[in-house]
């Protein structure tokens, strides 16, 4: 590749001046992941990349008149963000333009520059500046002048993107009409689920929000059981005055664990409601209290986890209910996975079980 | 109480042979002090030897757990007898730590 003399020298600048942009990339990256980390935002991707010597020199080939200096290059530094949803873009964007200088003249939001019966490229670009305030090196105070560009979109329109860059953009051959058309497609069938999946997302929340206020009140017969509402009710310790008590049988520690893989249990249980949940706990919870008596009283171990308490209380469940040995079979292979051992244990318990009259 | 610990392709393999009670629990704690750090948190405990733990060398299973969680890893305990399971079932400690 033949260059003139004034490409060359923009080369020569660029040549001098990669330590600044690696600098600059590490930076631009830290800031971007505190930010995010800050606001509790999970995104699909945060990367970043210094254009190439061989790249900048056929961009100055194709179009080197139009700088007069590296500087009027601003995507030397190029780095994305991509979120889950299509309507997070807005939100990190503001976030961005708290955290950055954005020079606006050189930004485009690509999101809007379609015309409405048009579907492509959807994308947020940013040309950004690290401010002094954020960020100062006083052995490299150039690193505040350099602009970077940053882009901003979905995963869905990063999917697109790179499809479309894969087999087009930038391509030497001319893409035929009707491929263009395949392209355009996509893009709207794309833009279509990334709004659906952002619509899923919104009532989810919603959903949640209102199981949350339902447990919360008390209502446990109107709340249905699933996933979610057992979540929201396990917020309310249902079991730990039992575990307290089991702990108390050697004074023991009590170590908080996750109760939620008795979810499946009480569900194949054939609970429907939180409130069959809460009439099982209130029903059984003598029996579970004596069954852990039986087993811990005399062996002073001092620590136990709360997952005791729904344990046991499972256990006199399914015994009650006449499920016997099998059933004990089956609760321990949902929770614990399936195994030969739990065989030998369903049979253990079944026969502690006998001794204080639990079984049905 | 015997701990035996080899590293072998990015995983750590512990044997532990004997009973795990007061007399010995500071000592395994120390055995295993190097398992909480590094940059390969695997860990497989063979329990085929084991022939006991009290409380104490729960809470020390539980602190190596957390460890390993915390570092993105995975710890498994094996081929652990009856008996010390026992222990494991009713202080709820298999549902914290897994036991294959």
């Amino acid at each position: 590749m033949k260059l003139d003399l004034h490409c060359e020298m923009i080369l020569d600048e660029y040549r001098a001046k990669l330590p600044v942009f690696e600098q600059l990339k590490t930076v631009v990256l830290s800031q971007l992941h505190r930010c995010l980390d800050e606001h509790n935002l999970l995104v699909s991707g945060l990367e970043a990349r210094i254009k190439t010597e061989t790249s900048l020199s056929g961009k100055l080939e194709l179009k080197g008149y139009k700088y007069h200096t590296l500087d009027d290059i601003t995507d030397i530094l190029g780095a994305r963000i991509i979120t889950f949803y299509s309507d997070e873009v807005d939100l990190i964007s503001a976030l961005v333009e708290k955290l950055f200088e954005i020079d606006w003249e050189n930004s485009v939001d690509k999101r809007k520059m379609l015309e409405t019966d048009r579907f492509g490229y959807l994308s947020l670009h940013y040309v950004c500046r690290i401010p002094r305030k954020l960020y100062n090196d006083p052995s490299m105070p150039e690193l505040n002048q350099i602009r970077f560009e940053l882009q901003m979109r979905s995963t869905l329109q990063h999917v697109w993107a790179n499809m479309y860059h894969d087999m087009g953009y930038k391509s030497e051959v001319e893409i035929p009409v009707e491929y263009q058309r395949n392209m355009s497609r996509l893009a709207g069938m794309l833009e279509l689920v990334d709004e659906q999946f952002s619509r899923i997302r919104r009532e989810i929340t919603d959903y949640r929000r209102n199981v949350q206020s339902l447990v919360a009140s008390g209502n446990f017969n109107e709340v249905p059981l699933n996933g979610d509402t057992f979540r929201s009710y396990l917020e309310l310790k249902p079991f730990h005055r039992l575990a307290q008590k089991i702990a108390s049988i050697n004074q023991a520690e009590l170590y908080e664990d996750s109760l939620m893989p008795y979810f499946k249990v009480f569900y194949l249980l054939g609970m429907k409601t939180i409130g069959d949940i809460q009439n099982l706990r209130n029903k059984y919870s003598e029996g579970a209290y004596q069954l852990a008596l039986l087993q811990l009283a005399g062996t002073g171990l001092d620590i136990v986890a709360c997952s005791v308490a729904i344990q046991n209380l499972c256990i006199v469940a399914i015994l009650k209910q006449g499920f016997g040995e099998a059933g004990l079979q089956r609760l321990f292979g949902l929770v614990y996975g399936e195994s030969d051992y739990n065989a030998q244990r369903a049979h253990r318990v079944f026969e502690q079980a006998q001794k204080i009259n639990l079984i049905q | 109480m015997e701990t035996i610990i080899n590293n072998e392709s990015g995983k750590t393999l512990v044997v532990l042979k004997g009973r795990i009670d007061t007399t010995n629990a500071d000592q395994f704690q120390q055995d295993i002090a190097p398992l909480m750090e590094g940059e390969h948190p695997d860990i497989e405990i063979d329990c085929s030897e084991m022939t006991y733990t009290s409380s104490q060398g729960l809470r020390i299973f539980l602190l190596l757990q957390k460890s390993v969680n915390a570092r993105g890893g995975i710890m498994v305990l094996r081929n652990m007898n009856p008996q010390v399971k026992e222990v494991f079932d009713i202080t709820g400690f298999s549902n914290i730590i897994t036991i294959l």
